[in-house]
């Protein structure tokens, strides 16, 4: 079995996507096999150099990069929305494979969660 | 360090502000535990400080706490026997309430 | 600085209903103040490029999300600064 969590909202505005990231976590916590994928809004997730402190929270970029730690199996965005939020490979931060999105990616998993 | 002059915690014991750890703060805070903190106490907890300034956040589970000292320090420190007889109780909560950092958010 | 008709305070990403919007009912005397989310339209070139009027960005949300405008056309400004521009302004409109 493995599934495939999706984050498509921006990052700091609500608190779905931090959501989303607990559940991959414990999915990995109990070795199930996870997947992350950033679609839309939710690219800007994995920009980098992102500094909170002036809106008192903690940083989402700090937090996934303790995914692969936990066991998390990938970072996967949307090329064409990443181009549309103004991110280059550069811009990313490490570790994030980019895609396109069609059935076919979405077919490779047993299941497939939103956000929110 | 007393009760008094202890950092401000919540009402699990936690402290309220990660960056207002001392050394000292774990002594007296482990001591609450009956614990005596040893090299090996030191070396987690030392882990799960640079673990809390790099990722901004506790090892949310028991399991993930054991995953992230496995991944950093091997299976004879990643391991949840092992952790258990230094942090009793749930290794994680205890670990991360001496180390100064936010409560797990999935362990009861 | 000129009169501000109507400010209009958005916290919504491009990608959100609301965005386009408030796009929609900018008047030519109005002013954008971007927040939260909202800051993102800083990146999607040519979603802003209706707006005639001023266009503000909100600094600690520009950082936190690791935004920079170098760009003229947006004008950063602080806590203080935006509550300067909702006391200068005739009316405010927060989407």
């Amino acid at each position: 079995m493995s599934t495939l969590v999706v984050i498509d909202s921006a990052p700091y505005g609500d608190w779905t996507g931090r959501e989303a990231l607990d559940m991959a976590f414990s999915l990995a916590a109990f070795d199930q096999p996870v997947t992350l994928l950033f679609l839309g809004a939710g690219v800007n997730w994995l920009r980098k150099g992102q500094a909170p402190e002036g809106i008192s929270q903690k940083s989402v970029e700090k937090n996934l990069s303790a995914a692969p730690i936990f066991g998390v199996e990938g970072l996967l965005a949307d090329g064409r929305d990443c181009e549309a939020y103004g991110l280059a490979e550069a811009d990313l931060i490490a570790g994030v494979t980019r895609v396109d999105v069609g059935s076919d990616l979405l077919h490779q998993y047993t299941h497939t969660v939103f956000a929110g | 360090m007393t009760d008094q002059t202890l950092p401000e915690r919540n009402n699990e014991g936690f402290l309220e502000d990660a960056y207002t750890w001392t050394p000292d703060v774990a002594i007296a805070l482990a001591r609450e535990d009956g614990l005596e903190l040893s090299d090996n106490h030191w070396e987690i907890i030392e882990f799960l400080r640079d673990f809390y300034t790099e990722h901004e956040v506790s090892p949310p589970s028991n399991r993930l706490f054991v995953k992230a000292v496995k991944e950093s320090m091997g299976e004879e420190k990643g391991n949840s026997i092992y952790l258990m007889q230094l942090f009793p109780g749930t290794p994680a909560k205890t670990a991360c309430r001496i180390a100064g950092l936010p409560r797990p958010t999935n362990c009861l | 600085m000129a009169s501000i008709h109507t400010l209009h305070i958005l916290n919504k990403s491009p990608d959100h209903p609301r965005f386009q919007r408030c796009l929609t009912a900018l008047g030519p005397e109005d002013a954008l103040m971007l927040i939260e989310n909202g800051v993102l339209a800083t990146t999607t070139a040519g979603r802003l490029a209706t707006v005639s009027g001023q266009i503000y960005a909100l600094s600690p949300d520009l950082e936190a999300r690791g935004l920079q405008v170098d760009d003229s056309t947006f004008v950063p400004v602080d806590y203080e600064g935006m509550v300067r521009l909702t006391t200068e302004a005739g009316q405010v409109i927060s989407w």
